[in-house]
């Protein structure tokens, strides 16, 4: 079972290291709302409204280094159903590789890739202030813990989005319904979590659902450890933001577990 | 029953309650032996194959192969078996080398052997040049070779072929059959293939069998299914249009039948090449002059007509894609011949 996994991990990874233009992709969009939306929106808030950032950008670009959690692992499930259609599923099928080394090969692969985008993001965001532009000001120094917070945070939205789509992309079989079921989660995630704009200033309704969006408790997680601000701000520690995501990943593996074993097993 | 590579019992197949692909199939196939599956698109030729390699549960029936139930070991088949899709299956994001190592890791093939056994079959498949190079960039003959070579990385007892040179050219197909009659050859390795090329199995079948509507109709060696159509035809052409010749003919022992047609004379007997000189030494004797004498073994196009009550056309196995394809092609060479 390690051997399969590790083999089919290693052909995942191989994969994305041989599609470069899909981590272009990836990134596109977070950067495109760090160029445009977070340099368009930079308005001299007080400092209670963005949660104790020094400004817009810096809230902002926390915001899209949880959010680029959701856009790398959009292509997770398109790669299971193109897996599909072009025979590699069935030919790995035919071997074997148990259904979990199938599973968690792609699910470890494709949780790996977001890390690394999300501190490019982050940095990016950072450097833009070195160009002229609004850019990411960090105003704590990050202790060791916060750094692992912060990874943690990242890692498990990772996990949690990309059991999302491995899920959908077992249970569909064409990659025009994939997208579009995507892009229907896709959006909506981003405009109910706190990534764009602060939870206290949503309505009653809206904050609800924000403030148990997945996306939301891992930027929480990023604001808490960079902004000295934000400290007396958040209800929570981020140690208790971590355990709420970790619940929503834990669910939603269950569930990609459930829906990929029903997928990989010998057709009835 | 044990001794045989694959045992078939009563297996069947049914879709969403009704439609019945695989009725209760049953045959053996022996070790070492190169079985052939015949029959038209949609008789349940793939559904079969899927069926003995653990890809589709039956909804009837019972598979041994290689002295496992099939179905209720599904993991354990999986590691005696090798199978070779229609479909190109390789990943072509890996190159040829990447995707054997894979599959050695999948099989388990043990670590300290893999190496040398992927360099082995890359140069048996005469793909070792081209070795390091991504997938996408081979041929269709340099895949299906490929394709070949994962199937076997794990030396199988029996391996599963599904119409294995769908789409390939006359010579990446002898290619293709020549590296199969090398396996079977050096390891007394037992093939069950799915074919829609008459030609092919009836060079590389030692037994067929012939599936029509979901049901087997006829089993045997290609020259067994050959003979029960009655034999040989023997034509022979007169001189000068002798109508004494059918008489003589008829006379001669082992002659089943003759038949006048157009001038020449159709003789259907067992042993064909037997017979010849037999006729030709009574037209010599009756003083009737031959201008022509031709020797004609019923092929399978024929065994398939019989047998299934249509001919066989190599459409039947085509996909839609390669029909697309195909309606491209001409539609291409009509175009240029119209400018």
């Amino acid at each position: 079972m390690m051997r399969q996994l590790t083999a089919l991990t290693r052909r995942e990874l191989l994969r994305i290291a041989r599609n470069p233009q899909a981590i272009g992709a990836s990134l596109l969009l977070p950067v495109l709302y760090l160029i445009l939306f977070g340099q368009g929106f930079n308005l001299p808030y007080p400092s209670y409204y963005i949660a104790g950032a020094p400004d817009y950008f810096s809230y902002f670009s926390a915001g899209m280094a949880g959010f680029v959690a959701v856009t790398a692992t959009l292509f997770l499930g398109a790669n299971v159903i193109f897996d599909r259609l072009f025979g590699v599923l069935k030919r790995t099928s035919a071997t074997p590789a148990t259904p979990a080394s199938i599973f968690g090969s792609r699910l470890l692969a494709g949780s790996v890739q977001p890390i690394g985008l999300a501190f490019l993001v982050l940095g990016l965001a950072a450097l833009l202030g070195h160009v002229g532009l609004a850019g990411l000001s960090v105003t704590q120094s990050v202790s060791p813990l916060g750094a692992l917070e912060i990874v943690a945070a990242i890692v498990i939205l990772s996990l949690m989005f990309a059991s999302l789509f491995l899920a959908i992309g077992f249970s569909l079989q064409q990659p025009q319904t994939y997208f579009a079921v995507v892009n229907a989660i896709n959006l909506p995630v981003l405009l109910t979590s706190a990534a764009l704009y602060p939870v206290g200033r949503l309505p009653d309704w809206l904050k609800t659902i924000a403030s148990y969006n997945p996306v939301t408790l891992a930027v929480e997680v990023i604001r808490q450890n960079l902004f000295s601000g934000s400290v007396g701000y958040y209800t929570y520690s981020p140690g208790i933001y971590l355990l709420g995501l970790a619940g929503w990943a834990v669910g939603m593996f269950l569930f990609a577990v459930v829906l990929a074993a029903r997928a990989l097993a010998p057709a009835r | 029953m044990q001794s045989e590579a694959i045992h078939v019992e009563g297996l069947s197949k049914t879709f969403n309650h009704t439609l019945k692909a695989v009725d209760r199939v049953s045959f053996d196939v022996h070790p070492g032996e190169a079985f052939g599956f015949l029959g038209p698109n949609g008789a349940g030729k793939t559904t079969t194959v899927s069926m003995l390699t653990a890809l589709l549960a039956p909804t009837a029936g019972k598979a041994i192969v290689d002295g496992v139930d099939v179905f209720a070991d599904p993991v354990h088949i999986k590691k005696r078996i090798g199978l070779v899709f229609q479909e190109s299956t390789a990943d072509s994001d890996l190159t040829g080398r990447e995707n054997l190592e894979l599959a050695a890791s999948l099989f388990d093939v043990p670590r300290r052997e893999t190496a040398q056994r992927v360099d082995s079959l890359l140069q048996r498949m005469e793909i070792g040049d081209a070795a390091d190079r991504l997938a996408r960039t081979y041929s269709g003959g340099m895949r299906r070779r490929l394709e070949l070579a994962v199937g076997i990385i794990h030396a199988p007892r029996v391996l599963f072929l599904d119409e294995p040179t769908l789409g390939l050219d006359p010579q990446g197909r002898a290619g293709f059959w020549k590296y199969v009659q090398e396996l079977r050859k050096d390891h007394g390795m037992t093939v069950f293939v799915t074919t829609h090329y008459l030609d092919e199995a009836d060079t590389i079948c030692d037994r067929l069998a012939i599936i029509d509507h979901g049901h087997i109709v006829a089993t045997g060696s290609p020259s067994e299914l050959k003979d029960r159509l009655g034999g040989d035809v023997i034509t022979l052409r007169p001189a000068h249009g002798d109508g004494r010749l059918e008489p003589v003919l008829r006379a001669v022992p082992g002659v089943v039948s003759v038949a006048a047609q157009d001038g020449t004379y159709r003789v259907k007997c067992p042993k064909g090449e037997e017979l010849v000189p037999a006729l030709v030494e009574a037209c010599y004797h009756a003083g009737i002059g031959l201008a022509g004498v031709s020797l004609k073994r019923p092929s399978l196009d024929e065994v398939f007509l019989e047998f299934t009550g249509r001919e066989y056309r190599e459409d039947e196995g085509l996909t839609a894609t390669d029909r697309a394809v195909r309606v491209g092609q001409v539609q291409q060479a009509f175009g240029r011949a119209r400018r």
